[in-house]
């Protein structure tokens, strides 16, 4: 994908709140680059799931938000990272039902749904990385 | 102590990033003598130079007695640099020593420059006294590196003490929730604000099954237009709650629905078919009254 990346901001990710601190950048972002409240409530709800996750899981990691042009159209693309303990079986975790955290277990599967791009990687003891991508939609 | 993670393995590291060797600290020991000769006239002189021609410090010391008190803490304190050891009690100490200063309403830059001034001072008096040999620019070295250990430990009092102030907001703001409202007989109504922090939905939760057992409520509105996001923890409180107000015999209505939210939720596939939904209040109230055998009418005019 050829996008311009027009600004990154680098948050941490160590307690709940700070959980809200980047749905609040992230929204923030989205309104400022006209996404439409349907598109802004998805994205804002994927990084609350995948920002909780990295609370639940790891206790501590980082978000970087990224703002996107792809020629005309802005996007929003979001990575999370951890050092956490990674994730055993991937497909397992997708699948939607299954959780870790006596949860529901549709988070990463839910989320993907939420989203236009959705790369997850992940290595058992050494971390996760999960990258969200969002155009706005005319 | 703790809430910094001061532990020996921090201690070490501490001390390793500082380069605070052993040989440091027996140069420092041996430099005692010397620090006590000078101690006090430095000090003094910090307090005629700084502190009191600055109206701002002056402020500290309206009278006699204070002054004195604080002049020798301040000797004591200073004379300890030259102790010959850093190890936790003496980080506990300068711990101790910052904390009462920032309680006391010291501002960082005023303890931060005490210690520049005393550097400063004590460096000249050095030089002077001992000459420039290569010696001297040793024990020089070693006086920087525990005077930077220790203004390190001082600045991180002031940081521990506005984490302090943050979590007692923090919890302040947690028990900022919505009490359980009667909106009829046997129906409560629980307006949810903010977001939903897993601390905040088990207050909530046990909260509204106080409630529905005092009240013998038949069903509980839960609102969440106030809810920011919904994402699939707040949807599995949201279930959990609804289970266990159905263990005591009552229903559970979601209203304040938004269309986004509702969309949201289908996309991750939660499944609300356990719980009444309604996107307004005002259809939740006219549920939760239809299931308790009630209607409204309109009155004819």
């Amino acid at each position: 994908m050829a996008a311009r990346v027009l600004s990154t901001q680098e948050m941490k990710i160590a307690s709940e709140d700070d959980v809200v601190l980047v749905r609040r950048a992230v929204r923030a972002l989205a309104e400022r680059r006209g996404f439409d409240s349907f598109a802004s409530a998805a994205l804002t709800t994927a990084v609350t799931e995948l920002g909780r996750n990295i609370w639940v899981h790891a206790r501590s990691g980082m978000a970087i938000i990224e703002e996107l042009e792809d020629g005309l159209r802005p996007g929003v693309r979001v990575e999370f990272k951890d050092l956490g303990p990674g994730i055993p079986d991937i497909d397992w975790a997708m699948a939607g039902g299954n959780s870790t955290a006596s949860s529901l277990g549709l988070g990463l599967s839910g989320t993907k749904r939420l989203v236009d791009d959705f790369q997850l990687q992940s290595e058992v003891g050494r971390g996760t990385s999960v990258r969200i991508t969002k155009w706005k939609r005319f | 102590m703790n809430k910094l993670g001061i532990t020996e393995q921090e201690l070490a590291s501490r001390r390793a990033y500082f380069q605070l060797t052993d040989g440091d600290l027996t140069r420092l020991a041996a430099l005692r003598p010397f620090a006590e000769r000078h101690n006090d006239a430095i000090v003094d002189a910090f307090y005629q130079e700084l502190i009191l021609k600055h109206a701002e410090s002056r402020l500290f010391f309206t009278d006699q007695a204070t002054l004195q008190r604080a002049v020798a803490a301040q000797k004591r304190y200073f004379l300890e640099l030259f102790s010959g050891v850093a190890d936790l009690s003496y980080m506990e100490n300068r711990l101790r020593v910052g904390t009462t200063h920032q309680r006391i309403g010291v501002a960082p830059k005023w303890y931060l420059g005490a210690y520049a001034h005393y550097l400063r001072l004590i460096s000249d008096r050095l030089l002077a006294e001992q000459g420039p040999s290569a010696e001297t620019q040793e024990k020089l070295r070693s006086l920087q590196k525990i005077i930077f250990f220790d203004m390190a430990i001082a600045i991180e009092t002031y940081i521990a003490a506005g984490l302090d102030a943050l979590a007692r907001h923090q919890a302040a703001i947690r028990e900022l929730s919505t009490p359980v409202i009667q909106l009829y007989e046997r129906v409560l109504l629980l307006p949810l604000i903010g977001t939903i922090d897993t601390a905040r939905a088990m207050q909530v939760m046990e909260n509204v099954l106080m409630r529905v057992v005092e009240r013998q409520a038949k069903v509980i509105i839960l609102d969440i237009a106030g809810v920011p996001v919904v994402d699939t923890r707040v949807a599995n409180h949201l279930l959990q709650t609804t289970e266990a107000v159905r263990l005591l015999g009552a229903s559970t209505v979601l209203t304040g629905i938004s269309p986004q939210v509702a969309q949201t939720m289908v996309q991750l596939g939660v499944d609300l078919s356990k719980m009444h939904t309604r996107a307004s209040l005002e259809e939740g109230l006219e549920l939760a009254l239809g299931l308790t055998g009630r209607s409204i009418r309109v009155k004819e005019a």
